[in-house]
């Protein structure tokens, strides 16, 4: 199965490859495609990160609902500075383009 | 990036009658008019004004029986005052008009992406860049004013004197990338809301960008608060004493 999903991502990399034919040589890695890959890599850590901020967050509130403000607030905050480094991204992509 | 100025500029530069010409160096030598050019200083002054209007139609309408938007800006202007009463002590609410003034800039630029024919302000990286810039020159001259210029800038040093050559640079470098992240927090999070609200008008106009823009209205508060939030620190990490 690893395999065959080697192979099929590698014939994929080269139909992007051999699709663009131009008399401009451009390299695979070079413009959009670099852009798409890392956004998804960083929105792939990214939704990990919230995640475990958002559970410890619930747990919090959920052992002492009185705190909820306050953890909110710092929730909020930590989501915020977690979202930045996706942003950088998502700024560099744009650039990319 | 390709520059889309928003509709009501192209519809300015239609009935004002503005010469389009291309533009070196910006949108591959597109033609466009002054006002396409610079659409988001446009949009940010016309969300500045409009914040400007509402506030004044507010004061000038003040009530012992508040109406339902004067109620609004009363729970606005006292959750404000509450988080910076929570961050700085003593002497918080000094800060407020400062503060409130930066919220109702930002929170109005995001909505605007919200309107038709309009395009939020700070979906441009110039417009976050001023807000940031005056958000840190504010704290600095806050925080020199409080401590005093020479304490506040040994504070950067760090408590162990044969450490400050390398806690200094350190320290200014953190201090300068504030601004970058500050303000690219706030121009990455709309632009990248207004594009996806774009490609799904682009995909069904009718109903399908409903969501996105439900959701475009919640992260320009989100947004709002984290960019409020964030000076309020800043300013209350720049103004407190040690002891």
């Amino acid at each position: 199965m690893k395999k065959f999903l080697t192979t099929a991502f590698l014939f994929t990399l080269a139909a992007v490859a051999f699709a663009q034919g131009a008399p401009v040589q451009k390299s695979l890695f070079e413009g959009q495609f670099t852009a798409h890959i890392a956004l998804a890599i960083a929105a792939a850590g990214c939704g990990l990160g919230q995640g475990k901020a958002v559970v410890a967050a619930c747990e919090g509130v959920a052992r002492n609902p009185q705190a909820a403000g306050a953890i909110r607030t710092t929730m909020i905050i930590g989501l915020a500075l977690i979202e930045a480094l996706v942003i950088y991204v998502l700024v560099a992509a744009f650039a990319i383009k | 990036m390709e520059h889309h100025a928003s509709l009501l500029a192209k519809w300015l530069t239609q009935v004002l009658g503005l010469s389009q010409h291309p533009w070196p160096g910006f949108s591959h030598g597109a033609a466009l008019s002054i006002l396409e050019r610079y659409d988001h200083l446009l949009n940010a002054a016309l969300a500045a004004l409009v914040a400007m209007l509402i506030t004044g139609l507010v004061r000038k309408n003040l009530a012992r029986i508040p109406g339902p938007l004067q109620q609004t800006f009363e729970g606005v202007v006292g959750g404000l005052k509450e988080m910076l009463n929570d961050n700085i002590a003593h002497h918080g609410e000094k800060y407020l008009p400062f503060i409130g003034t930066m919220a109702l800039f930002v929170f109005f630029n995001n909505l605007f992406g919200l309107l038709p024919a309009l395009s939020p302000g700070t979906s441009n990286w110039n417009v976050t860049l001023g807000a940031a810039l005056v958000v840190f020159g504010y704290y600095n001259w806050h925080g020199m004013k409080e401590q005093g210029v020479g304490k506040y800038w040994l504070h950067f040093a760090g408590p162990i004197w044969w450490l400050a050559p390398l806690m200094f640079p350190l320290e200014i470098l953190g201090l300068l990338s504030r601004i970058l992240s500050h303000s690219l927090r706030l121009f990455g999070n709309i632009a990248g809301e207004h594009v996806v609200a774009g490609i799904f008008f682009g995909l069904m106009p009718i109903l399908l960008p409903v969501p996105m823009m439900f959701l475009g209205l919640f992260f320009g508060l989100i947004q709002t608060f984290v960019f409020t939030m964030l000076a309020t620190i800043y300013l209350s990490g720049a103004v407190s004493h040690e002891h």
